[in-house]
């Protein structure tokens, strides 16, 4: 029997016999649209500081969500800011969940969570070959408010104006304020 | 856009930069740095810092992205498994010519009952109801607005603003009842504006009064509790958000300490 030898090992095997049957076009347009933004797409909740695991489930979610939105007809317009749209909307919702389960486990004293206990600090070795620049301009990053970080990841992710004005629900003006005052802090830092 | 003896400020120049001014500023900025060092020297300032910025920016997070093949394998499968499921429940029925005759017979005998009974089918038809009393998380997840405590508490208990008729057309549409009954329903807001939530379709969904218990007036119920205790000081206004849009059921039982709802 045919198999794919391309499958990692994360895949059951119930799931390969699925991949080896013939993709209808719209499960290919999907996969082409996965190829072209999946890095940008976790580049962006990962900004927002979700875990790799967590962002990686959510962007299948999101092609999952955007196979069955193609399924029902609808709107093909700008796909790219959809995807990223509904992204951003997941990565809310699920930051909001993630808050409840530590509220719930500081209110039942079960102590901190395991994330908690994770050494977050570059070990040595790691610090020695980390370019001291990247980490002053990431520790920027981190200290601007967080419309300001959604708005500068979108742009970096390749987004225009308008394009991250809807995803964030902002007027496009207040995103070119929002831009200009992050870039005119890293122009300051880079004038130190 | 500055006059033409100032420099572009550092804004026009990140539009410009961006690509973001309108053709006609546009030409002008070109026009200014062409001719002007200072703001030419500027703009390449701006560009350096973004520059740093992507390469920091990228240069954490990169290393954190998996190998592309995993994911796209995963989500091939789980495509396919998707498509398999909707085709399969909609050819079963046509495979087997046993069914395929018994199916005609029941669809005959429908047809026989609907004329039998036809005032009554029109009725119930022209009403279109479907009790819906949760709302589907990828239609409606939920949309706030950048409030604070203060700007929704200016008024007592805000009456919701209605919804436009076009936009509850869409959530109609988008819930699949496009000929729902509109006094049915309430188009509600997942997230009331009184608790910041935003005139947007991401946070609408059609909630039906016909629902038993669970109905759009308990859900009412629970946004005037959520508003009173925001304004009181006795519930941030970050957890009441998050309360409602997760399940608005589960914080009904959770504020108001019951396990179904309240009489009126």
């Amino acid at each position: 029997m045919f198999k794919d030898r391309t499958l990692p090992d994360l895949v059951t095997s119930a799931e390969a016999a699925v991949v080896s049957s013939e993709p209808t076009a719209l499960e290919a347009e999907v996969v082409a649209l996965f190829d072209q933004l999946q890095d940008r797409l976790l580049r962006y909740l990962l900004s927002t500081g979700m875990t790799a695991p967590d962002g990686e489930e959510i962007v299948q979610e999101v092609f999952l969500a955007l196979f069955r939105h193609l399924q029902l007809g609808r709107s093909r317009r700008n796909l790219r800011a959809w995807v990223f749209q509904v992204a951003h909307n997941l990565a809310i919702k699920h930051s909001i969940a993630k808050r409840r389960d530590r509220q719930n486990l500081v209110d039942s004293d079960a102590g901190p969570s395991e994330e908690e206990f994770v050494d977050r600090a570059p070990n040595p070795e790691d610090q020695l070959t980390r370019n001291q620049r990247q980490l002053h301009l990431q520790r920027i990053l981190k200290a601007l408010p967080e419309q300001d970080q959604r708005c500068l990841s979108l742009r970096a992710e390749g987004l225009t104006y308008r394009e991250i004005a809807g995803i964030l629900d902002m007027s496009l003006g207040a995103v070119a304020i929002s831009l200009g005052r992050s870039v005119a802090r890293f122009v300051r830092a880079e004038e130190r | 856009m500055s006059s033409k003896d100032s420099h572009l400020s550092d804004q026009e120049l990140l539009l410009a930069a961006d690509g973001e001014l309108p053709p006609a500023q546009a030409g002008q900025a070109a026009s200014h740095l062409a001719e002007c060092w200072t703001c030419r020297v500027r703009k390449g300032e701006i560009e350096e810092a973004i520059r740093d910025f992507v390469h920091a920016y990228r240069g954490s997070l990169d290393p954190l992205l998996p190998s592309p093949a995993g994911p796209r394998a995963l989500l091939k499968a789980r495509l396919a498994e998707n498509a398999s499921v909707s085709n399969g429940s909609r050819r079963k029925w046509f495979q087997f010519p046993g069914l395929r005759y018994a199916g005609a017979i029941v669809l005959g005998a429908v047809l026989a009952l609907l004329i039998h009974f036809r005032p009554a089918f029109q009725s119930r038809q022209a009403l279109h109801i479907v009790p819906v009393s949760f709302p589907e998380p990828s239609l409606t997840p939920g949309a706030i607005l950048a409030v604070n405590r203060d700007q929704i508490c200016v008024a007592k208990r805000p009456k919701n603003r209605i919804v436009p008729a076009s936009l509850q057309r869409q959530v109609f549409e988008e819930y699949g009842i496009p000929g729902a009954e509109p006094r049915a329903y309430e188009v509600d807001y997942l997230i009331t504006p009184a608790l910041g939530g935003a005139e947007d379709i991401r946070n609408l969904w059609p909630q039906s009064y016909s629902s038993a218990v669970w109905n759009a007036r308990v859900k009412d119920a629970l946004e005037d509790r959520l508003h009173d205790l925001v304004c009181d000081g006795e519930l941030d206004l970050s957890t009441a958000q998050q309360d409602i849009s997760a399940d608005w059921i589960a914080a009904y039982k959770k504020y108001f300490h019951t396990d179904k709802p309240l009489e009126p």
